[in-house]
């Protein structure tokens, strides 16, 4: 097949399904970037550069509660360390021999938790010189398609009735507490969804709210790190 | 700091979304130079790992607990209620992400009707 009939499977198999669950994440994504009052614009861009749904919660409901840019910063930061690992495991899949290294900067770029996922179950059936184009096809297709649904959810924040706005800003709390519990794996996840949750609040009155996440997640982080531990230590 | 957004004027939104963009993408690239060289089941990324998602939970919470726009007007325990509600039709829908969402909003979107203000 030719290079370019590949990148075309890659973009109707991110049609099919995975492109729409991305986006579907984003359109609340938008309402929240509406209401830190930021413009359309910013906020699909933010999808295109961030490309990461919880980073931009994590950006918009923090400037929305006054949170300092440096803090929100670091609780980026933070919440984006999975990238590390998530590119290490997927680079690997794509490399061929005299690749350029702007092909892998931009591979990395595109990696998020739904490209990752369908590429580790995808990328190892196709022969190694279809991988980069099709991973490039459907990766480009979730980016487009989230950054399109994000402007919408801006643009239906502000025009929606008040009920349906609120549904639309209650589908990134919604849709992220099924996620963390569907994506538990053992004791130290449990712990971090349970005591994360339990914790922010608490924070929020004894820390302030420039610092309660990154405590929440440094405190309840560390916490369920070391309950993981010594499960793994028992087994 | 806010003195630089200040400048920027109308522009300042886009600069706030590098605060966003270079903390994330800074992980991805690292990832690109030390791909050989890290063990990904070392002890170091299992807490981050479990840091990160502490911090995405709490991030939940506090959408949940201090919400803005038009969020705000639905009652705290409808907000909480919808979230337990979502769970359990996950449950029940055999671990379907899709069926807690919908259950979730429809939940929501209700009482946010019965509590028009």
């Amino acid at each position: 097949m030719t290079s370019r009939r590949i990148v075309a499977r890659g973009i109707l198999d991110a049609l099919a399904l995975p492109a729409w669950i991305v986006g579907f994440s984003m359109l609340g994504i938008g309402g929240l970037a509406r209401d830190a009052g930021h413009p359309v614009g910013a906020a699909m861009l933010s999808t295109v550069l961030v490309w990461a749904s919880p980073a931009q919660a994590i950006l918009y409901a923090g400037l929305a509660a006054g949170m300092a840019l440096p803090a929100i910063a670091l609780a980026v930061g933070l919440s984006s360390v999975r990238f590390l690992p998530m590119v290490m495991s997927i680079l690997p899949l794509l490399r061929r021999p005299g690749q350029r290294i702007a092909t892998q900067v931009l591979a990395a770029h595109l990696v998020a938790v739904t490209l990752w996922v369908e590429s580790r179950r995808r990328l190892p059936d196709l022969p190694l010189e279809d991988r980069v184009p099709y991973y490039f096809g459907f990766g480009f297709t979730l980016i487009v398609v989230s950054a399109a649904l994000t402007g919408l959810g801006h643009l239906l924040a502000a025009t929606l009735p008040p009920p349906l706005a609120a549904g639309l800003l209650f589908l990134t709390p919604v849709f992220f507490t099924l996620s963390l519990v569907a994506g538990l794996r053992g004791s130290a996840d449990a712990v971090a969804v349970g005591l994360g949750f339990v914790l922010a609040p608490l924070g929020t009155l004894l820390v302030g709210p420039d610092m309660d996440l990154l405590a929440t997640g440094l405190v309840a982080g560390t916490i369920a790190y070391a309950v993981g531990r010594r499960a793994r230590a028992r087994s | 700091m806010s003195d630089l957004l200040a400048l920027a004027g109308p522009l300042a939104p886009y600069l706030v979304v590098l605060v966003g963009f270079l903390p994330s993408e800074v992980w991805r690239q690292l990832a690109v130079l030390v791909a050989r060289r890290l063990d990904p089941e070392s002890e170091v990324l299992a807490w981050v790992t479990a840091v990160a998602t502490a911090l995405l939970a709490g991030v939940v919470a506090k959408i949940l607990v201090a919400p803005g726009g038009a969020l705000a007007a639905v009652p705290a325990l409808a907000r909480i209620g919808a979230i337990a509600a979502a769970l359990a039709a996950y449950r029940l829908a055999g671990r379907s992400v899709l069926a807690g969402v919908l259950v979730g909003e429809a939940l929501l979107v209700g009482a946010a009707y019965a509590y028009r203000p």
